[in-house]
C-alpha cells in the first residue's frame, strides 16, 4: 500500500469506490473491509457519493431470456424453492448421522469419491493474492460463490458438492458458538485416504488454512473453530479435500477438493427441490 | 428502469431476500439494462460482461437481505454489486481495455436520461456541481475513472501525465469533492 497512509482511510475508500486502486489493492481493501467497520462505512459512504454518476449510463439490455441463465445458476446453489433438481437439505439443531443427509441423497447417487471432479488447479490458484484468488476459485465453482447474507439467525451451511450432483458434504456452522458439524452425504470411505477440511479466507492470509482432518466419513464430525471470527467464517469459502492418511504431506490441498461457502438456513423456508 | 420507483424495487428486494423467484424475475426486468449498461460501458466486451451480470445478480439474490434502504437507494445498491465486479475483472485483466478516446466523447456530449427522478436529478446535480468546481481536466479524469473504469496508468496515458501526478490529482480530486458534497 506504498504510497497511502495506512492511518488515513478517506483516500483509500475514495479510490475503492472509484475504482482506480490495482488488483492488489483492491483485494487488500476487500479484505480489510472485512474486518474494518470504519473502512466498510467509508467505501459505502464513498459508494454513495459517486453513485449519481452512474445516472449518465446508457441502459444496455442483456440477452433476450437472460434471466433463465442466472436462474440456473442459483437454482444450483441452495434455498431454490420449485427446483426439483437440487436434493432437500434441511439442517436443524438434531446432529443425528446423515439427518440431514438421508434427506439429501434423494438424488440416489453415490458415485465414489474416486470420481470427484478435480479441482487441483482451481486450489493451485489460491497461491494468489487472497481476493483475487478467492474470485479465481469462486469462478470455477459449479454452484455460485455464496457470500453471507443475514444476521437475524447465526446458523449457516455448506453444502460440498461436485458440480450440482448429490452433495458430498453439508457443513452446519453456527456463528454464535464457532461450533461446526460436517456431515458426510455422498462421501464414501476411501481406503488409506483422509478427508481435511480447509479454510480460505482474506483474513487468513492467501492460502487454505487446515482446519483438520474428519474423522469418520460415516459419521458426522464436530469441530470448534473458536479461533476464528464469525465475520471471517462468513466470508471464508471452504474446501474438503481427499489426502493421504494422516493428512497433507504438504500442509496445502493436493488431493482433488470439493468447495463450499456458507448459506444462511434463516431466509424463511430451508429445503429446496420437492 | 421503467415506470418503477425506488420503493417498488426496494419492495421487489425485500420479497427476493425471502426467497421470492417471481420477485427476482420483476426485479431482474426492472434492473437489468442499467446494471448490464454499467458492466458494459467499462468492460466494452460483450461475452464478458454477460458473465459479469450473471454474476451481480446472483450476489444480488444472495445479498438481498443485507440490503439497507437508509444507505442507499436499491438500484444504486444493485449497480455498485454490479459496477464492483466489474472493476474487480479489468483490474485483474492486463493490459486494459484499448482507450480509443471515444470514452471521452461520451463525456464530452452526455445524452441526458429522459425520466429522472427528482431526488437523484438532485443528487447528480450535486455531483456534478461539485466535479465543475474541479480544476482544468480532473472531473473527466473522475468520470472516465468511475463510469469507464480506467485505471491510473490508462488515466496517466490519457492525460500525459506520470502515474505519480494521477496518484496526486485523483486524491485531492476526491478530498475536494468530499468537501463540496458534504458541505
Amino acid at each position: 500500500m506504498s504510497s497511502w497512509e495506512e492511518r488515513d482511510i478517506e483516500p483509500l475508500a475514495a479510490e475503492y469506490a472509484l475504482g482506480t486502486l490495482d488488483a492488489t489493492e483492491r483485494a487488500e481493501v476487500a479484505a480489510r473491509r472485512q474486518r474494518e467497520e470504519d473502512l466498510d462505512s467509508a467505501i459505502k459512504a464513498w459508494e454513495q457519493r459517486l453513485s449519481a454518476m452512474l445516472d449518465a449510463v446508457e441502459p444496455a439490455p442483456p440477452p433476450a431470456n437472460f434471466i433463465d441463465r442466472i436462474e440456473d445458476r442459483i437454482a444450483g446453489g441452495a434455498a431454490a424453492p420449485g427446483r426439483a433438481q437440487t436434493p432437500t437439505l434441511r439442517v436443524d439443531d438434531d446432529p443425528r448421522p446423515g439427518a440431514a443427509a438421508a434427506a439429501a441423497v434423494s438424488a440416489g447417487s453415490s458415485a465414489d469419491v474416486i470420481r470427484l471432479r478435480r479441482r487441483a488447479s482451481a486450489w493451485r490458484g489460491l497461491a494468489l493474492a487472497a481476493s483475487v484468488a478467492l474470485a479465481a476459485l469462486v469462478g470455477t465453482l459449479a454452484y455460485k460463490p455464496a457470500l453471507l447474507v443475514p444476521q437475524q439467525d447465526s446458523r449457516y451451511v455448506a453444502v460440498f458438492q461436485d458440480d450440482d450432483k448429490a452433495p458430498r458434504f453439508l457443513m452446519s456452522v453456527d456463528l454464535a458458538t464457532r461450533q461446526v458439524t460436517i456431515r458426510p452425504v455422498a462421501a464414501e470411505p476411501a481406503p488409506d485416504k483422509a478427508y481435511q477440511l480447509w479454510i480460505v479466507a482474506d483474513a487468513l492470509g492467501p492460502k487454505p488454512q487446515s482446519l483438520g482432518l474428519l474423522d469418520n466419513v460415516s459419521r458426522p464430525t464436530r469441530k470448534s473453530l473458536a479461533g476464528l471470527s464469525p465475520a471471517v467464517l462468513e466470508g471464508a469459502l471452504f474446501g474438503i479435500s481427499l489426502e493421504p492418511a494422516g493428512g497433507s504431506p504438504t500442509g496445502q490441498p493436493t488431493g482433488v477438493a470439493l468447495h463450499g461457502t456458507l448459506i444462511p438456513t434463516s431466509t424463511g423456508d430451508t429445503t429446496t427441490g420437492e | 428502469m421503467s415506470r418503477m420507483t425506488a420503493a417498488d424495487v426496494s419492495e421487489l428486494l425485500g420479497r427476493v431476500a425471502a426467497r421470492d423467484r417471481q420477485a427476482f424475475r420483476d426485479l431482474y426486468d426492472a434492473t437489468s439494462a442499467k446494471l448490464f449498461g454499467v458492466i458494459l460501458r467499462i468492460l466494452k466486451d460483450r461475452q464478458l460482461s454477460e458473465d459479469i451480470l450473471q454474476e451481480a445478480y446472483v450476489r444480488v439474490w444472495e445479498n438481498a437481505a443485507r440490503f439497507d434502504p437508509d444507505r442507499a437507494s436499491p438500484i444504486t445498491w444493485m449497480a455498485t454489486i454490479a459496477r464492483n465486479r466489474a472493476i474487480d475483472e479489468v483490474r485483474r485483466r492486463k493490459p486494459a481495455p484499448a482507450d480509443d478516446g471515444s470514452a471521452l466523447d461520451r463525456l464530452v456530449d452526455p445524452t441526458p436520461s429522459p425520466a429522472r427522478q427528482a431526488a437523484a436529478r438532485e443528487e447528480l446535480g450535486r455531483l456534478e456541481a461539485c466535479l465543475d468546481e474541479l480544476e482544468g481536466e480532473r472531473a473527466d479524469m473522475v468520470k472516465l475513472a468511475y463510469l469507464d473504469g480506467l485505471s491510473r496508468d490508462a488515466l496517466a496515458k490519457r492525460f500525459g501525465q506520470p502515474v505519480g501526478t494521477i496518484k496526486t490529482w485523483l486524491r485531492r480530486s476526491l478530498q475536494q469533492l468530499q468537501g463540496c458534497m458534504d458541505r
